[in-house]
């Protein structure tokens, strides 16, 4: 478990963390999003106590970091954004170091290794010296650096980048089966991720808590509506004026004509309510009516870019951002 | 103690992967034999004596060691891993103590390899046993405290280079300020001050065979003092 409280740091004068409060629970992924620059990786070095904090207290399993940083540090996995690798051993000698570091021993050590090696996909490059690696082979090395001693508390900056699609989902899947267990801490920029795998988001914006809660959550309270994608065949002639017959429709935000009979349209819905038929229900609804016949149909998420404008600028309205 | 020698067994290992090691050894074999047998002439001496061949070794030690030292952090820097070896569970001294012992082992390593040369020429001669041990317990206690300093250095400098020329002009420095004491007129406070700072002068008996306590403590003090000071600045770094 993880506490901040009113957590600062400023390097040389510069405020870097303007008094952050979270919680991360046991068993539970928690992902900080924001642009770069928000804080997330101060708070992740603060964390692991690589830094101190100017204020304001940071603790790991109860355990103030400023006052016990090695009995934090034993505690912790971390893997930082620049993922260091000693480029001159090989993927065994480094986590060889790294087990020599958690004071690891026989037989609990081999087993270990062995774990780290599987979960991570590496025992092709065990062998290997780190910097004959590709990008993706280095990124699991340092994630199975992280996870070697099963810390109960893993801190992973950006865990993904780097990687190809199918290493993502593998890297995924382990994150969210380690999180069943542990408290994990993961940074990203990328909105899916934080869906796929993280129970809850803290969204940052210069150094303070823009948003927190649920994926969903967050997702709700930032959409004031529902961008619906739409493309449809219709026996009969077809025009724009004709779509205005769509129950609940705010308005049209492209429309064109694709081919004989088959258009394209962009439609802006309200927001999801409950009790309230879901948007691509009037719509197919509708189709059905008009004898219309839908061959796509399609809800289009609020990218990343989006939900930062937004947020920054209702943290700016609001002051303080809470 | 396992921490120390965690952080030491990775230094090494880096080293001895890398060609580093193995030229800074070869090299550092290369020059003082090259000065013995030829610069120094020692066969046509007709002496059994190394007194020379150990007098030049604060000067070869301060190229020697800063070529093991220049690594130490300036490299932990360029490849991020000194946020690793910050955030694993090993404390500032550990990770000091640790890096000192695998630059020391190197350079014992150089060190016990010239025993040879003594070894040979005492077929041509008798040699005081006593002297001999003397004479290397002196290269071994300078080559730690140059250690430090250089070790210290190395966690200041923003890369290698830089590392190994100022810890080069630092020891330089320290290895020749006693020969300007004689400008300040011999047996003043100034003259006897840059004496006492010198690496070399605190060798000299030592390489007449002569084991001083006062020039023991004088390394050792050293050896403490930038230790300490390199952890000192990795704790100071936190709050920065």
């Amino acid at each position: 478990m993880i506490e901040l409280r009113e957590l600062k740091k400023s390097y040389g004068g510069v405020e870097a963390v303007h008094g952050v409060s979270f919680t991360a629970e046991t068993g539970s992924v928690l992902g900080l999003l924001g642009p770069n620059g928000a804080g997330k990786t101060t708070i992740m070095k603060i964390l692991t106590g690589y830094h101190f904090p100017s204020s304001g207290q940071a603790l790991v399993d109860g355990i103030d970091v400023a006052e016990d940083p090695l009995a934090v540090k034993r505690r912790v996995g971390y893997l930082p954004e620049s993922v260091p690798l000693y480029q001159d051993l090989s993927v065994g000698e480094y986590l060889d170091f790294a087990a020599d570091a958690r004071g690891l021993e026989a037989p609990a050590r081999k087993a270990a290794i062995e774990r780290a090696i599987s979960s991570c996909g590496l025992s092709g490059v065990y062998q290997k010296r780190i910097e004959e690696l590709s990008k993706g082979y280095k990124q699991r090395t340092g994630l199975a650096q992280a996870i070697l001693h099963d810390p109960p508390i893993l801190i992973l900056d950006e865990p993904t980048t780097g990687l190809d699609p199918n290493q993502i989902i593998e890297i995924r899947e382990l994150i969210r089966s380690l999180g069943k267990s542990k408290t994990v801490i993961l940074s990203t920029h990328i909105l899916q991720e934080v869906e796929a795998i993280c129970n809850r988001v803290i969204i940052l914006s210069e150094g303070r808590v823009a948003a927190q809660g649920s994926p969903a959550e967050i997702g709700e309270t930032l959409k004031g509506e529902e961008r619906l994608r739409l493309r449809l065949r219709s026996p009969a002639a077809f025009d724009s004026s004709r779509l205005s017959s769509i129950p609940g429709l705010r308005s049209v935000a492209s429309f064109s004509s694709e081919g004989p009979g088959v258009f394209a349209a962009e439609l802006v819905m309200p927001p999801e309510s409950s009790g309230a038929p879901e948007a691509g229900e009037s719509v197919f609804d509708w189709a059905v009516g008009q004898g219309i016949k839908i061959l796509e149909l399609e809800r289009r998420r609020l990218s990343l870019e989006e939900i930062f404008v937004k947020l920054t600028q209702e943290g700016s309205q609001e002051g303080d951002g809470k | 103690m396992n921490n120390v020698l965690a952080v030491a067994k990775r230094e090494l290992k880096s080293a001895f992967n890398s060609p580093v090691a193995y030229v800074v050894i070869l090299g550092y074999l290369l020059f003082t034999g090259i000065y013995l047998y030829f610069i120094n002439a020692f066969y046509s001496l007709g002496q059994a004596d190394l007194r020379a061949y150990f007098s030049i070794m604060p000067i070869v030690l301060a190229f020697l060691v800063p070529a093991l030292t220049m690594r130490s952090w300036a490299e932990e820097r360029r490849l991020g891993t000194y946020e690793l070896l910050l955030t694993l569970p090993f404390s500032e001294n550990q990770l000091v103590i640790g890096k000192f012992l695998s630059s020391f082992a190197l350079a014992a390593i150089a060190i016990a390899l010239t025993i040879p040369v003594p070894l040979m020429a005492s077929m041509l001669g008798s040699f005081d046993a006593g002297v001999l041990v003397a004479q290397y317990t002196g290269v071994l206690f300078e080559a730690a405290a140059a250690i430090a300093i250089g070790e210290w250095i190395s966690s200041l400098a923003k890369n290698q280079v830089s590392a190994f020329l100022g810890t080069v002009l630092v020891l330089l420095a320290l290895v020749l300020v006693d020969r300007i004491s004689s400008f300040f007129g011999s047996g003043g406070f100034v003259a006897s001050l840059l004496n006492w700072l010198s690496l070399s002068y605190h060798f000299d008996s030592f390489s007449r065979g002569v084991v001083d306590s006062r020039d023991l403590a004088y390394y050792v003090s050293a050896l403490v003092l930038f230790l300490y000071l390199s952890s000192w600045g990795l704790n100071r770094r936190k709050w920065s």
